[in-house]
């Protein structure tokens, strides 16, 4: 019974998970259309953004586990302890600093962004500061090749909040507030 | 690394890498063959291990970025559709500005 249960639980994840990445794709495909000038793709655009909530918060779930790992791994030295009552607190300061208390499901997705890239570049920071000793030359390429890419990812973070921001209230509440257009 | 045989007597070569080709190189026959055998064994399997730990670290590495990615990559594409269904239109894949009429 217990494994039937299992059994069913890992195909409604796989499903939802299926359902997702079509969603996303559609998404993505509908953006290039409006992008080539084809504006009778934005109805269908609205429609999947009043879904936003739901789907965002589908992709925020993995991110927050990886999150988790992250953490783990930092907590695997010295002062394993401290780091994991620290490194939490920091990442929830970071994210009320960013959004505030109630945000936004778009704002949530960007600053849950924010806090991941933020924990991930800092993670192989230090990775590569404690180990750099014993590296080889073609593995600290790698490491270096990797901060690189975490970084530029972070400041992308950084700067799609950002825009958001800069827009006023009207892109921010499109998603939370099913398509109330303040602007003009 | 390989022992060969010849007359009832075993005979210790190495493989090097010498001018961009792998050559034999002859070490010699005795106790002294066999204790650089056993240091190139040992040196052999410490090569391994590092390959592989170094291979599993890649492996760990990257599942630490997958998901994230994938978060960059739709946190990206919301906050255009988000920002095209507000009336906002990116001009020339650089600045987005709001459409005339919205």
């Amino acid at each position: 019974m217990a494994a039937d249960g299992g059994e069913r639980k890992k195909r409604r994840q796989e499903s939802t998970a299926q359902e997702s990445a079509a969603t996303v794709n559609e998404l993505r495909a509908l953006i290039v259309r409006v992008r080539d000038g084809d504006e009778r793709a934005v109805p269908r655009l609205r429609e999947i953004l009043r879904k936003a909530p739901e789907l965002a918060r589908r992709f925020v779930d993995p991110a927050i586990q990886t999150e988790r790992i992250i953490i783990e791994s930092f907590a695997g030295g010295d002062g394993g302890q401290v780091v994991r009552e620290v490194l939490p607190r920091t990442l929830e300061a970071l994210r009320i600093e960013l959004g505030g208390w109630s945000p936004s499901p778009l704002e949530r997705l960007l600053v849950e962004r924010i806090a991941a890239t933020w924990l991930q570049l800092h993670y192989f920071e230090t990775l590569y500061a404690q180990n750099m000793d014993e590296m080889k030359i073609p593995q600290g390429e790698f490491h270096q090749k990797r901060i690189d890419r975490a970084h530029r990812r972070h400041l992308s973070a950084v700067k799609t909040l950002a825009q958001i921001r800069k827009m006023g209230p009207a892109v921010q509440i499109n998603i939370a507030e099913k398509q109330v257009n303040t602007t003009g | 690394m390989a022992w060969e045989e010849r007359g009832g007597r075993r005979y210790y070569y190495r493989s090097v890498h010498r001018n961009g080709r792998v050559v034999k190189e002859y070490i010699g026959t005795g106790p002294l063959a066999e204790a650089t055998a056993q240091l190139d064994e040992a040196e052999r399997r410490k090569r391994e291990g590092e390959a592989r730990a170094w291979k599993e670290e890649r492996r760990r590495m990257e599942e630490l970025e997958a998901p994230i990615e994938e978060l960059c990559e739709v946190g990206e594409m919301f906050a255009r559709a988000a920002l095209i269904a507000a009336g906002y239109r990116q001009h020339n894949r650089g600045e987005w500005r709001l459409r005339r009429g919205c």
